[in-house]
């Protein structure tokens, strides 16, 4: 542990032990560490390939899950890093630098906390959801429809939204619509009075976006997890920066990736012009 | 497994351990070893480039399989540039991966000179991690105050060795390139510089974006420097198919990564044949045999750049690996 407690990073040749589908563009990668690893939820890794004419920089994976010296990944194929990993097969190298990032935080008292999952934004909050997760805090995942869901990672608690009800299998419910709608029409409007819970999302840009609108309406703080492109992963070269409010660029990497929304100049995020 | 061609050129750190790389008959230098450049004697001659190690890791820890720490062997971290006041630096997006290197425009973002001073630098000096302090300015006399504030504030810090001038950053608008690319103004750049700095080195770090170097070097060595650093990224542009426009909001950016090592190569062997000045090779390097490269030419230190975003350990793991063989 570092002096802040946060697990202390380490740079590693990792092995990858398996790569399998989990539902038809999601895949879990599983990797061999030479020692155990600590993390908390929301905290990712930069993965590579050994060989200076392999990727320029790594690819950021946020973790699924450690079981001691094993980690899991949950990752999409969206280009040319991500389709190479995709290509690992058991007993192939891979190196590891992590684990990285500001992590979403312990539950604190007795206040809920809501979890919205979009498509391949789930790893960060399942893993807070297997860590943390207790009676009063409520799971949502979204999902264009049944095909994408990764139903064997997600227990009966995790509310199923889709845009389309196709691939559905029989004996899971879901329902069709936004995950923020979903979430609010479960949920109702909190109690007057009650203390105010907090609301943790990772997806989309759009999905943070109305993640973001639906806490303001309830009067509740929203950590959100973003995705940028980055370039180191560890904080040294301030070029995975998003727009904060204060007129600051934030860098995902390590004042991010789990930020509270109200310190993003949402504006402009996205779409920052000169 | 992957197809990767074997044999030390192209073995990345640090997957494999020191002890695999097996230097040439005629390496018999000791890249950990102190070295003297100018007034200045430096603790070793594998340094990290400016930009692409931070300030340093400060306020974090990362320990390898191999080493107990990124420093572990350096010579020097060459800082992020720093500018006589904070700079937000550019918009997104900042930095494009291509396939044999990167192009960014990151705009010189940095925390400006004062809070370096006050916060960051003394936090190196607790670490005793050796600094090499990289500046850039729009006038050559900012160059002389901001040395005169450096000397001022670290006379007693005796981890800073010195100073890199960013002479030839191509992604601000005012000064850098333009300025690096004039060998007067090189040289008054440099001269204000110098009388400032006592026995630290003075290093300017030149363009790669003009015809010939060489005039640039004798340029810096005229105002005073104790070394040319070459060579900085070059400009290149990548175009977004979608939209059919520069996917950086500026257009241009600094190429760099291994693609520049040959054209870095080339450089440093016409600065080292035509000016009589020290010089500190950067461009390309990710492996030691990208360094020796560098050495058999004549290069007095390298800087790692590119690979050391890619891995926090590159540098410390061609310092270790080019320790020559007992005889």
């Amino acid at each position: 542990m570092t002096s802040t407690g946060s697990p202390s990073c380490r740079r590693s040749l990792a092995t990858a032990v398996s790569n399998h589908p989990v539902s038809r563009d999601l895949k879990v990668l599983e990797v061999r560490l030479p020692g155990p690893l600590d993390f908390r939820p929301g905290q990712f890794a930069m993965l590579n390939f050994p060989g200076p004419h392999e990727l320029v920089f790594g690819r950021p994976l946020s973790i699924l899950a450690v079981q001691g010296d094993r980690v899991s990944f949950l990752y999409r194929v969206v280009g040319r890093g991500t389709a190479q990993l995709a290509s690992l097969r058991s007993g192939e190298p891979v190196t590891f630098l992590g684990p990285l990032g500001t992590p979403f935080p312990a539950p604190g008292g007795r206040r809920p906390v809501v979890l919205l999952a979009g498509g391949v934004g789930l790893p960060p909050l399942l893993a807070w959801w297997q860590r943390y997760g207790r009676e009063q805090d409520h799971a949502f995942f979204g999902a264009r429809d049944g095909g994408d869901v990764p139903w064997e990672l997600l227990d009966p608690a995790w509310q199923i939204s889709v845009d389309r009800p196709a691939g559905l299998p029989a004996t899971r419910q879901a329902e069709v619509g936004l995950v923020t709608e979903t979430c609010r029409r479960r949920l109702g409007e909190p109690q007057a009075g009650a203390e105010p819970g907090l609301v943790q999302a990772c997806g989309p840009l759009p999905m943070l976006r109305a993640a973001t609108t639906l806490a303001a309406s309830w009067q509740w703080p929203c950590l959100v997890s973003v995705e940028e492109h980055m370039g180191c992963g560890y904080g040294v070269c301030r070029g995975c920066v998003l727009p904060g409010r204060d007129g600051s660029h934030l860098t995902a990497c390590q004042d991010g990736p789990v930020l509270d929304s109200a310190v993003i100049d949402w504006e402009s995020f996205g779409g920052e012009k000169t | 497994m992957n197809e990767r061609p074997s044999g030390s050129d192209h073995t990345f750190p640090p997957d494999s351990p020191a002890s695999e790389f097996s230097c040439p008959q005629w390496w018999q230098i000791d890249p950990q070893a102190p070295f003297q450049l100018g007034p200045r004697q430096l603790p070793g001659r594998i340094w990290t480039a400016s930009g692409c190690f931070g300030y340093g890791l400060t306020g974090h820890e990362i320990t390898g399989d191999d080493h107990a720490s990124p420093y572990v062997g350096l010579g020097a971290v060459v800082t992020k540039t720093l500018t006589p006041e904070p700079r937000a630096g550019n918009p997104m997006p900042r930095l494009v991966e291509l396939p044999v290197g990167a192009l960014n425009s990151i705009g010189l973002e940095n925390v400006g000179f004062g809070h370096f001073l006050d916060e960051v630098l003394p936090a190196l000096a607790k670490q005793q991690v050796p600094v090499i302090v990289s500046m850039a300015a729009t006038r050559p006399e900012q160059f002389g105050v901001m040395a005169m504030r450096l000397q001022q504030a670290a006379a007693d810090v005796s981890c800073w060795h010195g100073v890199e001038l960013n002479l030839s950053c191509p992604n601000i608008a005012e000064g850098g390139h333009d300025f690096g690319s004039n060998p007067d103004t090189v040289t008054a750049c440099v001269a204000a510089a110098r009388p400032h700095l006592g026995d630290r080195a003075l290093l300017a770090k030149l363009t790669p974006n003009v015809t010939r170097i060489a005039p640039l070097a004798e340029a810096a060595r005229a105002g005073g420097a104790d070394a040319v650093s070459a060579i900085n990224t070059m400009v290149g542009l990548e175009v977004d198919l979608v939209s059919g426009r520069p996917i950086l909001p500026r257009r241009t950016g600094g190429y760099s990564g291994p693609a520049l090592l040959p054209i870095g190569l080339a450089m440093v062997d016409a600065i080292v044949r035509e000016v009589a000045i020290p010089v500190v090779a950067v461009g390309g390097i990710a492996t030691p045999a990208d360094a020796l490269k560098y050495f058999a030419l004549g290069a007095v230190a390298v800087q790692v750049g590119t690979a050391q975003m890619r891995d926090p350990f590159a540098a410390a793991h061609i310092a270790a690996s080019l320790r020559p063989a007992r005889r």
